[in-house]
């Protein structure tokens, strides 16, 4: 096995690369963790899970980054071939210290980050389930602030509208959740393939119809988010988007929902139950 | 001297000050909305563009298209009151999400029809919603808010009659605003949503608001 020896002639450039990864490195890591907007975001528990897996893999690709671009720069300024003359570099053999270095710190680094993305998905998937309830369950009892609120994310051409199962199934045309109340969202379409994206909550989830895709969030801030469509459907695709979707207070919504509960009486009689998913009827024109 | 200097230095601030709150509020000025008078649009939907009672169109490419005519991009003037007439010429269809039965987002919430019932007779009346197995259309504008159901003519209403559908909304700033119909009436094509739910000058269409 060889050792790791620096030759004379090359200590300067070691130590020079080294002093700019370094500072290069904790400045943009620094900056990152300060001023980089990572998506999704914090407003509900699994954007902010999203956003920190995020930031991390972030802050650890930033200094391997760094030293690749630095070297490649570093090089072609310092070990530039300055005459005519046309010869080859030195021969280098394997060099095991250094292979073992990085190896293991390749091997740390990529164990790390699949230790923390399979801890957040577990507990992604555990934390908003409600013990003694079904995750694919339908129809929930009206429930209060802390039980899991259950709501079905209707798309169609070109729109997506909403039905809280636990308020008697009342359909409307914007997504009110309340804060630090755990959801279900069931996301299903009556036509083709839509896609249900509210990038600030952290979801993006195929609507196909005849299909319930089941998933889960928990509001941890207030403030409005945006509703849009992330599969091709159709002409008005592109404006398939709402803008009205708000994470409120409980008392807010409870407002919000009794005055919808109240506009839904008019169409109540007509709209059929509340159902998982739905598929499309009819299938042709009558007329 | 320096009482001299003092007022010149104060007139001479004065007179910038002044000078830059006149450049300011010019700067800063921006045109009032006025209310224009309300607008009118008068559309008819027929179940093919070819034979319609209005605004036929029979050398259409696609003459047995359903549509609105004689147009689908509208334009009208911006926070106006926009007065609409639709002939609701076609049969019904039925709604694929019976929600939209519910007219949302007119003037106080409701449409005027002159329709004709079960039996064929002539009715009129002031609705919020209707069957929404019974209807023929819908004219949307999702980002206005406005959703208006089109009942679908009785079978037994007499030959070439219409439902005569009126109601107002009110524009927002200038943009464009897509329209469309959420009955899938396109027929002969897969769910009913092909052809001219995906074509302009069909059964999509677009608002412009200046």
């Amino acid at each position: 096995m060889s050792s790791f020896r620096i030759e004379e002639a090359d200590r300067p450039h070691v130590i020079r690369l080294a002093i700019i990864w370094v500072v290069l490195s904790a400045i943009a890591v620094i900056a990152e963790l300060l001023f980089l907007h990572i998506p999704p975001g914090d407003q509900t528990v699994q954007g902010q899970d999203q956003t920190n897996t995020m930031l991390l893999m972030t802050a650890l690709a930033t200094p391997v980054f760094i030293g690749v671009v630095m070297m490649v720069i570093y090089s072609a300024i310092y070990f530039r071939r300055s005459g005519p003359e046309l010869v080859d570099g030195p021969p280098m053999t394997g060099n095991a210290p250094v292979q073992v270095v990085w190896i293991t710190v390749s091997a740390i680094i990529v164990l790390f980050l699949a230790f923390v993305g399979i801890t957040t998905l577990a507990t992604n998937s555990s934390a908003q389930t409600v013990p003694g309830q079904s995750s694919s369950s339908a129809s929930g009892s009206a429930g209060g602030a802390g039980s899991e609120m259950q709501v079905q994310v209707i798309a169609q051409q070109w729109y997506f509208t909403y039905r809280y199962a636990d308020y008697g199934g009342v359909e409307t045309t914007h997504l009110y959740l309340p804060v630090n109340r755990p959801v279900e969202l069931h996301v299903t379409s009556l036509d083709i393939i839509h896609s249900f994206w509210a990038y600030q909550l952290g979801v993006k989830a195929d609507a196909n119809p005849g299909v319930d895709n089941v998933f889960h969030i928990t509001p941890q801030k207030t403030g409005s988010f945006q509703v849009r469509c992330a599969e091709l459907c159709g002409i008005w695709h592109g404006q398939m988007s709402d803008a009205e979707g708000q994470v409120v207070s409980q008392s807010d919504f409870d407002t919000w929902i009794a005055q919808q509960q109240q506009d839904y009486a008019v169409i109540q009689k007509v709209v059929p139950s509340y159902a998982p998913y739905y598929f499309p009827v009819p299938l042709t024109k009558g007329s | 001297m320096i009482r001299r200097l003092s007022f010149t230095a104060a007139g001479v601030v004065v007179v910038i000050l002044l000078v830059v709150a006149f450049v300011g509020l010019f700067m800063l000025q921006q045109p009032g909305r006025l209310a224009s008078p309300p607008t009118s649009i008068h559309l008819e939907t027929v179940a093919a563009v070819g034979t319609a009672n209005e605004w036929p169109r029979p050398n259409d490419p696609h003459p047995d298209w359903v549509g609105y005519l004689p147009t689908t991009i509208l334009k009208v003037p911006a926070y106006s009151t926009i007065n609409v007439q639709i002939d609701q010429e076609d049969g019904a269809t039925g709604l694929r999400n019976p929600f939209w039965g519910k007219v949302f987002g007119t003037e106080g919430g409701m449409m005027h029809m002159q329709y004709f019932d079960d039996k064929g007779n002539p009715q009129e009346g002031d609705m919020t919603s209707i069957d929404p197995t019974q209807a023929a259309h819908t004219f949307a504008i999702p980002d206005l808010g406005v959703f208006v159901p089109l009942l679908g003519v009785s079978p037994n209403a007499p030959a070439g009659s219409a439902n005569v559908i009126t109601f107002s909304f009110k524009t927002k700033g200038p943009g464009i605003y897509r329209w469309q119909c959420f009955v899938p009436c396109a027929a002969k094509t897969v769910f009913g949503n092909g052809g001219p739910m995906q074509t302009l000058g069909y059964m999509a269409g677009e608002l412009i608001v200046s």
